[in-house]
């Protein structure tokens, strides 16, 4: 197999644009030599792995338009061959490469977009799970309250921003033209729901509370995050109405008990 | 001969997930592409799961990578056993190609030297994957676009014969042979004479494009009219196989494409015997 090995790593190395002797192994005809065969396997390589990164980043490539954004596209496909068997994945490596970048346009928002598209991506096909029945909240006795946990959706991304990325994103995705780039530190939200990826502005006592259950906090966690926005008496109360909306939207997984 | 015959089918697409939800169009069967189920959540599965309870599914991949000399990827099976396990299609499929080499994956379907050693090589791969899964697999013919000096003997030979060594079945591309055929001066019918009958199980049918001297297998055309008439004799010469329009770009409206299903429902109503026929179209026949 050495002989077939050889030849493979020459063909991926003639797509990987580096160079390569794989022309000799292929013969020519009158109408199409060896090199414009192998152009077509070349050619349509980098075409996938575009069509991957135009599939996984719809508002990004609106906001930088077709040149940078192509521009964008070559430098990850020369820095990142595919390692994975779904094109689903091979964009992941993005938020690296906007990282180790210093001199393209718009970096700080372009860096926000792409947080903000990759959190749609995942939402989108995050593991499924059927919401808790609001009714074992009424069920359960005042002493397993404060232990309960609460898992989070799959889906669920809460986004810490230091622009204006949401709007932005938001008018790109509705065909508008974008607000100007303002320092904007509003928390967002992204989950599914019955199955369509959904976002919201939070507010911050209900950013404080996701927090503390994305970290693996119990309920009485929860309630004490509350307490730097709610007075002591209204902290219960309020926490069980975030619970029920969260029930509600579908952005529990479980609710965790001893009992 | 006691080969299954599931019809005319087409392949799924999300572009029309609701349409076929909302009006359950009659036709035979659906090949969903296996990699876009292999997901953990969300609207792929969700739409799977309720297709599925109305229409036969055949699993259809292109990670398998079979002709590649990197081991199999253990992963890629594990999540393509869990997807049959919950898809439960009649059969899988994935191309007689290599798609990876030193874990980097081209993404697309690259063809192989025509030889003894990579018979040998794929034959048992094949086996491995086949004993994994506990079922024989489909390989499919490629659109290809180069010949390696390496090959010493016909496309059709080198199918035929990994076919039967690992004894497995064959998914044969009407159209990929028609473009294969073109870009490499044979015969189709040489290529279609050359298969054993008794192991073909399926049928795609897709359009392609022109690239200068070359065809392109692009799937965002309509089937063309000498692949139509490619189609009629292989019905002719294998008798029954089920079969399916395979279309990725350009995707029409689901309706024309059905109605383009309804050109291979014509010709088989014309080539094969009415008790061969899916009931639906015998009845429509008599
Ligand atoms: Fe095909």
């Amino acid at each position: 197999m050495e002989q077939l090995r050889a030849m493979q790593q020459a063909f991926m190395g003639h797509l990987l644009g580096r160079p390569s002797d794989i022309a000799a192994a292929i013969q020519s005809t009158p109408e199409a030599d060896a090199p414009t065969r192998l152009g077509i396997y070349a050619s349509g390589y980098r075409l996938r792995l575009k069509e991957a990164l135009e599939t996984d980043y719809p508002q990004l490539h609106a906001y930088l338009g077709d040149m940078l954004f192509d521009q964008l596209m070559d430098a990850y496909i020369d820095r990142y061959p595919s390692h994975v068997f779904s094109l689903r994945d091979y964009g992941r490596h993005m938020p690296e490469l906007l990282d180790g970048l210093d001199d393209f346009p718009a970096l700080p928002m372009v860096r926000e977009l792409e947080r903000i598209e990759r959190a749609f991506n995942h939402s989108f096909d995050a593991a499924d799970s059927a919401p808790p029945d609001p009714a074992m909240l009424s069920q359960l006795p005042p002493e397993a309250w404060p232990g309960m946990q609460l898992r989070l959706h799959a889906s669920v991304v809460v986004l810490h921003n230091r622009w204006n990325s949401f709007p932005v994103w938001r008018a790109l995705s509705r065909g508008e033209t974008p607000p100007e780039p303002v320092e904007d530190t509003a928390p967002w939200l992204i989950w599914r729901k019955a199955l369509v990826s959904r976002y919201r502005a939070l507010e911050a006592p209900e950013a404080a509370a996701l927090h503390t259950a994305l970290n693996g906090g119990d309920f009485s966690a929860l309630c004490e995050a509350l307490l730097a926005f709610h007075p002591a008496d209204e902290v219960p109360r309020e926490a069980v109405s975030l619970l029920q909306t969260w029930i509600t939207e579908e952005m529990l997984a479980d609710i965790v008990t001893d009992r | 001969m006691t080969r299954p015959f599931l019809g005319f089918g087409l392949g799924l697409r999300t572009d029309h997930y609701q349409y076929i939800e909302d009006h359950r169009p009659d036709i035979d069967w659906f090949e969903i592409l296996s990699e876009n189920y292999m997901v953990p959540g969300g609207k792929p599965l969700a739409h799977l799961e309720r297709i599925r309870a109305d229409y036969p599914v055949v699993m259809h991949g292109v990670s398998l990578s079979i002709g590649s000399t990197d081991p199999l990827d253990e992963d890629y099976l594990a999540s393509l056993k869990t997807l049959a396990e919950r898809a439960q299609p009649e059969w899988l499929s994935d191309h007689l190609c290599w798609t990876q080499v030193d874990h980097t994956n081209s993404h697309d379907l690259l063809p192989l030297p025509y030889n003894e050693p990579t018979i040998e090589h794929i034959a048992g791969r094949i086996r491995q994957v086949q004993d994994y899964l506990g079922r024989q697999i489909l390989i499919e013919n490629l659109s290809s676009y180069v010949t390696y000096r390496a090959s010493e003997m016909s496309e059709w030979e080198f199918l035929d014969e990994i076919a039967r060594r690992a004894d497995c079945l064959i998914l044969l591309d009407i159209n990929n042979i028609f473009v294969s055929a073109h870009n490499h001066h044979f015969d189709p019918m040489d290529y279609l004479l050359g298969v054993s009958p008794e192991r073909v199980m399926q049928f795609h049918l897709a359009g392609h494009s022109h690239s200068g001297p070359m065809l392109i297998d692009t799937h965002d055309h309509p089937v063309c009219d000498p692949v139509w008439t490619l189609y009629e004799a292989a019905l002719k010469h294998f008798g029954p196989v089920s079969t399916m329009i395979e279309r990725d770009d350009d995707i029409p409206e689901f309706p024309a494409l059905r109605a383009e299903l309804a050109i291979a429902e014509d010709i088989a109503g014309r080539t094969l015997a009415a008790e061969c026929l899916p009931p639906r179209l015998a009845q429509g026949a008599a």
